[in-house]
């Protein structure tokens, strides 16, 4: 035998030893969830919300025509995102009620966690702190059981109930340390949420130069995330702590990024919400 | 005479360096303890942990516990309980911070399969708070050599015969080939006969068209000269009339002719359609298979959580709409 061919044969030998055997093939109806999922999430991409829904409710279907409860949970929890960014509020809490309000069917622990914050978070996008904070408690007591990987998301949600309560104090500890358990799981959207809430809540406690130090590590976060709404809101809290300062020449070049930013991501809200920011006092 | 008794001067004040001599050894004795006792660790203060191991092979009293490679402890005593082996392991408390709750040990040799035997500690997160004296720790065996041997033999058989299978794929697309090329040999030997039966049909229509100018010309002319030339026409035109219908219906049989040809022709392509849709199909179970295979598995991957994220930004209040 040639020496190149045994050279061949051993080296294929080789290769073959380190393969796998291959896995499982999915069923059907697993390679239709997989594909409604993978749709919805180029939905989202493409800024198609109202098209992500449709895809979500359709992965939702076919999960619950096979009783798959993660699937199930998981679909529930993605279509009450989607509704709440095309306003659609109580069909998102309607959405979080199929995990919530079933406590028979075995959803996991990790799911019923994810459900619980996101309703503190509806709640808390609505107006009602009091509420959002029964869901966060609930939400805190799930998560000492579990090794909490959503621990910075709590920590910035308890922290934004403390600010809307009007304890600064409380606000900017709980933001600190969100941001501490944020970076240390290399969560940057995260990190960078809990820097704009300390941010805020060092505004609101008066101490002005921490607030804009806080908040423009948040925007070089953000910046770095591309994200135009977080950005946007950055400014605008910027151009709040400057004017506090009494830099009036800082906040309104704030706001005027924030103008660009918001004309420029095509948010006529954001832009709306600039004007009443820009109007003398 | 009597003379008074003297003790011997040979050895003065021998009490004395005798007992020097025992103090000496025995601070010697116990500074050597001492040391051997510092070796040893026993003034560093330890914690002891535990671990249940379903078999004690390799394990003995005073192999070192490693923390990221770094000796942290040692093992102090084994004893059998209900269900495998209690094996208790002292840890510097110096590193107990470094051993949250959840963390776990595993028996480990320090160059892979080879090496001296260690109990490895795997840290667990540090949320889950610090791991106190006797609490236990979960342990997982390392994989022996014929555990890794029957693993890899059980890796690669399905291997070759995805190999196996691929090959007489290969093999019967071979085949396959023969038989399309057949096909289309004996296709392309009837090219030039259709395409004599298509210069033919173009050269009769050409014909015909001329015939046809022709006689429409001559229709003008019988006009112009009046009625009387009609009956001395008619026969002409309806000679040459004949000839055009023949004309056309030579050039119809030859259609007729192409069609049916073209009609063979896709007949005996349909097999080769379907032999290479087989093929395909064939091919696209391979790469599937392929693809479920390491290391393409990897490459891959399907995302395992197809969750949009939990994102506290959300909670802020939306703008006035």
């Amino acid at each position: 035998m040639a020496p190149l061919l045994r050279t061949a044969l051993a080296a294929a030998l080789l290769c073959a030893g380190c393969a796998t055997p291959p896995s499982a093939p999915p069923t059907p109806m697993a390679a239709r969830l997989a594909d409604a999922n993978v749709r919805a999430a180029a939905a989202v991409r493409a800024g198609d919300h109202a098209g992500a829904a449709r895809r979500y409710e359709e992965a939702l279907a076919l999960a619950r025509s096979v009783e798959d409860a993660d699937a199930i949970a998981a679909g529930a929890i993605n279509l009450s995102v989607v509704y709440q960014w095309l306003g659609r509020d109580s069909e998102a809490r309607d959405a979080l009620k199929i995990v919530l309000d079933d406590p028979r069917r075995a959803f996991p622990e990790r799911r019923r966690l994810q459900a619980e914050l996101r309703r503190a978070i509806l709640e808390l996008a609505a107006g009602n702190p009091a509420a959002a904070g029964e869901w966060a408690a609930r939400a805190e007591r799930r998560c000492e059981r579990l090794a909490c990987e959503l621990a910075p998301v709590l920590l910035n949600i308890k922290s934004q109930i403390a600010l809307e309560g009007g304890s600064p104090g409380s606000a900017a500890l709980l933001a600190q340390q969100a941001a501490d358990a944020a970076r240390s799981r290399g969560d940057r959207a995260e990190q960078a949420n809990a820097l704009r809430n300390l941010g805020r809540a060092r505004l609101a406690g008066g101490e002005h130069a921490a607030a804009i130090a806080a908040l423009e590590q948040a925007l070089a976060i953000d910046h770095s995330l591309a994200d135009p709404r977080k950005i946007h809101a950055d400014l605008v809290d910027l151009a709040r702590a400057a004017l506090a300062g009494g830099d009036r020449d800082a906040a309104r070049g704030y706001l005027e990024r924030a103008q660009a930013v918001s004309h420029a991501a095509r948010d006529p809200r954001g832009a709306d919400e600039m004007e009443v920011q820009l109007r003398p006092k | 005479m009597s003379e008074e008794f003297r003790p011997p001067t040979r050895f003065p004040r021998l009490a004395l360096k005798v007992n020097a001599f025992l103090l000496i050894a025995v601070l010697l004795v116990a500074g050597f303890g001492w040391i051997v006792a510092h070796k040893q660790g026993w003034f560093v203060p330890q914690t002891m942990i535990r671990v249940i191991t379903p078999d004690a092979l390799g394990i003995s009293s005073g192999m070192p516990v490693k923390l990221f490679g770094f000796t942290v402890g040692s093992v102090r005593e084994m004893h059998l309980v209900p269900g495998g082996v209690d094996v208790q392991l002292a840890i510097m408390s110096a590193h107990m911070p470094r051993i949250p709750k959840g963390s776990r040990a595993r028996f480990a040799r320090e160059s892979g399969v080879i090496g001296a035997s260690v109990i490895e500690i795997i840290p667990g997160k540090p949320i889950n708070g610090e791991l106190y004296e006797g609490e236990q720790i979960e342990f997982e065996r390392s994989r022996g050599i014929s555990e890794i041997v029957e693993e890899f033999r059980r890796q690669a058989a399905p291997a070759f015969a995805e190999l196996k299978n691929a090959l007489s794929q290969v093999s019967r697309s071979g085949e396959d080939l023969g038989i399309i090329l057949g096909a289309l040999r004996v296709e392309t030997e009837q090219l030039p006969a259709t395409h004599k039966a298509l210069r033919q049909f173009i050269r009769n229509a050409d014909r015909a068209t001329a015939d046809i100018s022709r006689q429409a010309g001559a229709a003008l002319e019988s006009a112009q000269r009046a009625s009387e030339s009609i009956e001395r026409a008619t026969p002409m035109l309806a000679g040459k009339l004949a000839t055009t219908l023949d004309s056309v219906d030579v050039a119809v049989g030859q259609l007729r002719q192409t069609a049916a040809e073209a009609q063979e022709t896709l007949r005996a392509a349909r097999p080769m359609i379907d032999r290479s849709e087989s093929t395909m199909r064939d091919a696209s179970e391979v790469f599937s298979a392929a693809k479920r295979v390491w290391p393409l598995s990897d490459a891959f991957k399907e995302t395992p959580d197809a969750m949009l994220p939990i994102d506290s930004f959300e909670a802020r209040k939306a703008p006035a709409r």
